[in-house]
C-alpha cells in the first residue's frame, strides 16, 4: 500500500490543492496528516473543509491545539521576541477568523494516529510542541519512536523533511527509588526504527517557494520525498488582502518561514 | 585593503573623504587611523553619528569634532597641535556646493570609487579604489533612527537584520548602525549592496549591565521604496520590555561574578 503524508498546512489553501493534485498523480492508496491545519496562513477555514470533506486521518497540531486550548504555550516556544510577538498576532488573527465548526473540529483531532505498524504525530508522541529535529540524539530518536509501539514514526512540526533510520539497538535501565538501597537494571533490545519528516505543505523551509510531503510504499518501505510547486503569489496576496502582517507574505515568497525557525530542538512546553 | 590609483597622498593637514553611499570611505580613514590614531575626525551630513561611534571607540585616542561645532578657530586649534584631520563627507551632499570654512590649500582630496565608476573623479586629488559595491540602485531615501537607551533581542534582531537587507522593506543599498543587546555588548554592523556580507564588529565597550543605556546607538538605512512604518515596527519588536532587561541583566551579572541585588 502506497501512503502520503502531508503536515503543516497553516491556512495555505494554494499549497494544499497542488499537494493534493500531485498525491493524485502518485496513485497513493491513502493520506495521513500530521496537524497544523490553521496558523500564520490566509484561510484556515477552507484548509480544515478540505480536509474534513475528504475524511483524511489527521492528527493535532500545535496551532490547532492553541486554537482550541487559548494561547499559552511557554515563552520558550519561540525563538526570538519578534518571533513571539508575529506568533501572538498570527494566533490572534487566526482566533478572530476561525468560524465555530472548524474549531470543534480541531478540537476532535487527536495527538497520535496510528495504523497497524505506522504512526502519526505532529511534534512528538509526547507534545504537539515537541521538535524532533534531523540531528536529534538517536536515544531521543528512538525513545519516542518505541513509546509508540510503531515500527515507522511519521513527524512534521520542524518543517525540514528527513528520513532517519534507528539501527537495531541494546538499552539498558538503571532505576533508583528513594528508601531502597538497591537498583533495579534491566535490558532489552531495540529493534530498527524509522522516523520520517513529512517537511511542510504551507510553510516550507528549505529555501525555495514548494511545498513538500512523502510518500511512504508499506510493501517496499521506500520513502519518496515529494516537493510540489504551487501558485505561491496567489498566498502571498491573500495575507496582505486579508490583513495578515505583510512581512509572512515576504517571507514566504523567500522560502522562509512565516515566523522564524525554532532553535531548541530538545524543547517540550511545560505548561 | 584599498588600492590607491592616482596622486601620492599630500602633506595637506586636511584630509576631505568623499565617494558613493558604501563605497568605504570611513574604511579608508579607518586603516589611516591604525597607523596614526592621533587625529581628528570629522562626519559632515552624519546626523546618527553612527560612524563617529564606530572610530572613536576603535581608535580612543581619536578626537571627534560634531559637525556643528566644526569652525575655521577649532581647526587651526588642531593643526597647530600637529593633528592630522579626517573629513568625511556624506554621499547625499553635493561636493561642488560644499562650503568649508578653511582655506582649500590646507586639503587633501580623496575620493572613493567602486572600480569601473569614475562619476567623482575631477573633484579629487587622489583616487581610492573602493570596495566593489552595487552602484545600480539609485538612491533616494535615507531612513534614521536613534535606538539608544534600548536593549534588542540578538536573535529578533538577526531576523530583522536579514530582512531588512534582503528587501523585506524596500531596496537597501547601504544599511549599519549600532546596536546594544541583551547580554550588554554592544555591535557596529555594516552592509553595503553588492558586497558578499554583512559585516559585524564588536564594540570594545564595557558591557551595559544596568537598566536601559545611556550610550549611542542607532541605525541609518539607504536606499528606496522604504516602508518605514514596517522598519521602526519591526525594530521596536525586537526590543527588550524593563523587566526582561532586568532578568538577564541579573543573570549576565552572575555570570560575570558581580554582586546581584535581591529586593525582599
Amino acid at each position: 500500500m502506497k501512503i502520503a503524508v502531508m503536515s503543516c498546512i497553516h491556512g495555505n489553501y494554494e499549497a494544499l490543492n497542488s499537494v493534493l493534485s500531485d498525491i493524485d498523480d502518485q496513485k497513493a492508496d491513502k493520506i495521513f496528516c500530521l496537524g497544523d491545519l490553521v496558523g500564520y496562513g490566509p484561510y484556515p477555514n477552507q484548509v480544515v473543509d478540505m480536509i474534513r470533506s475528504l475524511e483524511i486521518p489527521t492528527c493535532q497540531g500545535c496551532w490547532d491545539e492553541d486554537i482550541v486550548e487559548g494561547l499559552n504555550s511557554c515563552e520558550c516556544s519561540y525563538p526570538s521576541v519578534l518571533a513571539e510577538k508575529r506568533g501572538r498576532l498570527a494566533h490572534e488573527w487566526t482566533n478572530q477568523e476561525i468560524l465555530p465548526e472548524t474549531r470543534s473540529f480541531l478540537a476532535t483531532l487527536p495527538m497520535v494516529v496510528q495504523e497497524d505498524n505506522l504512526c502519526f504525530v505532529h511534534g512528538s508522541p509526547h507534545s504537539q510542541h515537541e521538535y524532533l529535529l534531523p540531528d536529534i540524539h538517536a536515544f531521543t530518536a528512538l525513545e519516542r519512536v518505541l513509546s509508540t509501539g510503531a515500527e515507522v514514526m511519521f513527524c512534521g512540526h520542524t518543517h525540514v523533511p528527513y528520513v532517519r533510520t534507528l539501527s537495531e539497538g541494546q538499552f539498558k535501565v538503571r532505576i533508583s527509588q528513594s528508601g531502597s538501597d538497591t537498583d533495579k537494571a534491566g535490558q532489552f533490545e531495540a529493534p530498527l526504527k524509522r522516523l520520517i519528516n513529512a517537511g511542510s505543505v504551507g510553510e516550507p523551509r528549505h529555501g525555495r517557494t514548494n511545498a513538500t510531503y512523502v510518500i511512504y510504499d508499506a510493501d517496499t518501505q521506500d520513502v519518496a520525498m515529494r516537493e510540489v510547486p504551487y501558485d505561491y503569489q496567489k498566498t502571498c496576496a491573500a495575507i496582505i488582502e486579508k490583513g495578515l502582517p505583510s512581512i509572512f507574505a515576504w517571507r514566504l515568497a523567500q522560502g522562509l518561514e512565516y515566523a522564524e525557525r525554532a532553535e531548541d530542538p530538545t524543547h517540550v512546553c511545560e505548561r | 585593503m584599498q588600492q590607491s590609483i592616482k596622486y601620492p597622498m599630500s602633506s595637506a593637514p586636511v584630509t576631505l573623504v568623499a565617494g558613493l553611499s558604501g563605497s568605504g570611505k570611513t574604511t579608508w580613514i579607518y586603516e589611516q587611523l591604525s597607523e596614526s590614531a592621533s587625529a581628528v575626525y570629522v562626519g559632515l551630513g552624519s546626523e546618527l553619528l553612527i560612524d563617529e561611534r564606530y572610530l572613536s571607540v576603535s581608535f580612543p585616542g581619536l578626537r571627534i569634532i560634531p559637525e556643528p561645532l566644526f569652525e575655521e578657530a577649532i581647526l587651526h586649534e588642531q593643526i597647530a597641535k600637529g593633528l592630522k584631520i579626517y573629513i568625511e563627507i556624506g554621499f547625499h551632499i553635493d561636493l561642488d556646493g560644499l562650503r568649508l570654512p578653511f582655506n582649500a590649500d590646507l586639503c587633501h582630496r580623496v575620493a572613493m570609487i567602486p572600480p569601473g565608476n569614475e562619476t567623482i573623479a575631477s573633484w579629487t586629488d587622489e583616487v581610492v579604489v573602493g570596495a566593489p559595491i552595487d552602484t545600480g540602485l539609485e538612491v533616494t531615501q535615507i531612513w534614521r533612527s536613534p535606538l539608544t537607551g534600548q536593549i534588542l533581542d540578538p536573535a529578533s534582531l538577526e531576523t530583522f537584520w536579514y530582512e531588512l537587507t534582503q528587501g523585506a522593506y524596500g531596496a537597501v543599498h547601504r544599511a549599519k548602525g549600532i546596536f546594544d543587546v541583551v547580554d550588554g555588548r554592544a555591535f557596529y554592523f555594516s552592509f553595503v549592496r553588492g558586497l558578499p556580507k554583512t559585516q559585524y564588529v564588536e564594540l570594545k565597550v564595557p558591557r551595559w549591565v544596568e537598566g536601559r543605556p545611556e550610550r549611542l546607538s542607532g541605525i541609518e538605512v539607504a536606499g528606496r521604496g522604504f516602508d518605514q512604518k514596517s522598519i521602526a515596527s519591526t525594530l521596536s519588536d525586537c526590543g527588550l520590555e524593563d523587566v526582561a532587561i532586568a532578568y538577564y541583566q541579573a543573570q549576565i551579572k552572575q555570570s560575570l561574578g558581580e554582586p546581584v541585588e535581591v529586593s525582599v
